[in-house]
């Protein structure tokens, strides 16, 4: 048995040692190629943490969960706990990874609708861009050429969006933002006032126009930044739930390039993949491409 | 309880399976359950058209099988930032361009299907995933 066992650890290893070698070589072919300052290097990831955090800045270019292994892995959404509205909503809505790009009723699959916020920042946030203003700090998103605001002016949010008075405003796909330093390394944000069509986790979990999210974005180090997130909504939840914990790493030439989910192009995709291979959301899910190193 | 040899190294699959996973976050796109789950070969194959798009990039050729009818094929690819990472690029394939493709054939019984992976003429292999590389980092796990 314990030969067994030996031999295992040691077959085991060495194919570690093996894939390692072949991650490592990949990554040294690319460095020692010519660097082009319009280029994103996505395997060029930051070793280290840089030294310690800068206090109060989150500015600079992060690459985001999925764009390599290397971004540490976080902590995934919670399941909501779902009041009858949302149980109702919830059993509407046709998620991709069950019923595939033919049957699904997702609004960004079917029709490259904006993902919108919070899920922005939990699907598909690869890279992204974050500047600090002078009276508000904005994250400039890669997948989509999407921005967001987030006030620091002190203001408070509206308390009134998406009603029927003529002075309610309206809601949107990002939402209103405002946020605040707790401490030197730890930035708080609270959001309300979010378009009731975009869907809070991919799996279709809905909300509405009362969601409110907080985040809570740590400057670990130099090299890191960790965003925490939480969401309430007593319309469509019975109590509050985290929506995952997601790491960040510092881009070495702080480059990224455009990622737009383009209309022509999924129309294109729909009908000439997607919609022909069809729907089977009662087939055992399997994967079988699309990927690697982060998909 | 006595083990055999067989059962000793069915016991450490699993382990070895779940080790070399750990590596690969699942964020994809979109499942594959419309695609049968045995890839074809398909030799001789001819691009006519390779489109590096989102969601999904597409390649497009022709198949001529042994009755001597030319097919014509639709397959995917994962997304250009996915599929960059694994060597692949917007001028990797040009119509006219002679493959053997290996791919997932959708269950509809259409000739569309989910790639495996390609072989260029020169014998490069492009996959179209990697679920055997793991972190450079050695682990996922978040630091302290």
């Amino acid at each position: 048995m314990r030969q067994a066992f030996i031999g295992a650890v040691a077959a085991l290893t060495a194919a570690l040692v093996v894939s390692s070698l072949a991650v490592a070589q990949t990554a040294q072919s690319q460095n020692k190629q010519a660097r082009s300052p319009w280029v994103y290097y996505p395997l060029d990831t930051i070793v280290g943490d840089g030294g310690p955090a800068p206090k109060r800045d989150l500015s600079g270019t992060w690459a985001g969960p999925g764009s390599t292994d290397a971004i540490p892995r976080g902590a995934p959404a919670e399941k909501p706990s779902l009041t009858p509205l949302g149980q109702q909503t919830m059993s509407q809505r046709k998620p991709i990874g069950r019923f595939g790009p033919a049957g699904t009723n997702d609004p960004t699959a079917r029709y490259c609708d904006p993902l919108g916020f919070p899920l922005n920042f939990i699907y598909q946030n690869r890279a992204m861009s974050v500047a600090t203003m002078p009276n508000r700090i904005v994250f400039l998103l890669q997948f989509g050429g999407f921005w967001r605001e987030v006030w620091t002016d002190g203001r408070a949010l509206p308390t009134k969006v998406g009603g029927e008075d003529r002075d309610s405003l309206d809601p949107t796909y990002m939402g209103y933002s405002v946020g605040h330093w707790e401490d030197d390394y730890n930035f708080v944000v609270d959001t309300t006032g979010l378009d009731e069509r975009t869907w809070v986790l991919r799996d279709g979990t809905p909300h509405s126009v009362m969601a409110h999210v907080q985040e809570r974005f740590t400057r670990v180090d130099h090299n890191t930044m960790k965003v925490s997130m939480t969401i309430d909504d007593p319309k469509m939840f019975t109590k509050s739930f985290s929506l995952g914990t997601y790491y960040y790493r510092w881009i070495q030439n702080q480059k990224i390039n455009e990622w737009l989910c383009v209309p022509s192009e999924t129309l294109k995709y729909l009908q000439e993949q997607g919609d022909p291979a069809g729907s089977y959301p009662d087939a055992e899910p399997q994967r079988l491409g699309g990927g690697g190193r982060g998909r | 309880m006595r083990m055999t040899m067989k059962t000793k190294v069915r016991a450490f699959v699993p382990l070895i399976a779940g080790l070399l996973a750990m590596g690969a976050p699942a964020s994809a796109h979109h499942g594959d359950a419309a695609y049968s789950a045995k890839a074809m070969e398909m030799k001789g194959c001819v691009v006519t058209e390779f489109s590096w798009m989102n969601p999904h990039s597409l390649i497009k050729f022709d198949y001529k099988t042994e009755a001597g009818e030319v097919q014509h094929w639709t397959m995917e690819i994962g997304s250009p930032p996915s599929m960059a990472l694994l060597g692949w690029s917007r001028t990797t394939l040009r119509a006219g361009d002679v493959i053997t493709a290996y791919v997932y054939q959708a269950k509809s019984g259409v000739a569309v299907g989910r790639t495996n992976k390609v072989i260029l003429a020169d014998g490069t292999v492009l996959a179209d995933r990697d679920d055997s590389t793991p972190s450079r980092y050695g682990t996922t796990e978040a630091p302290k």
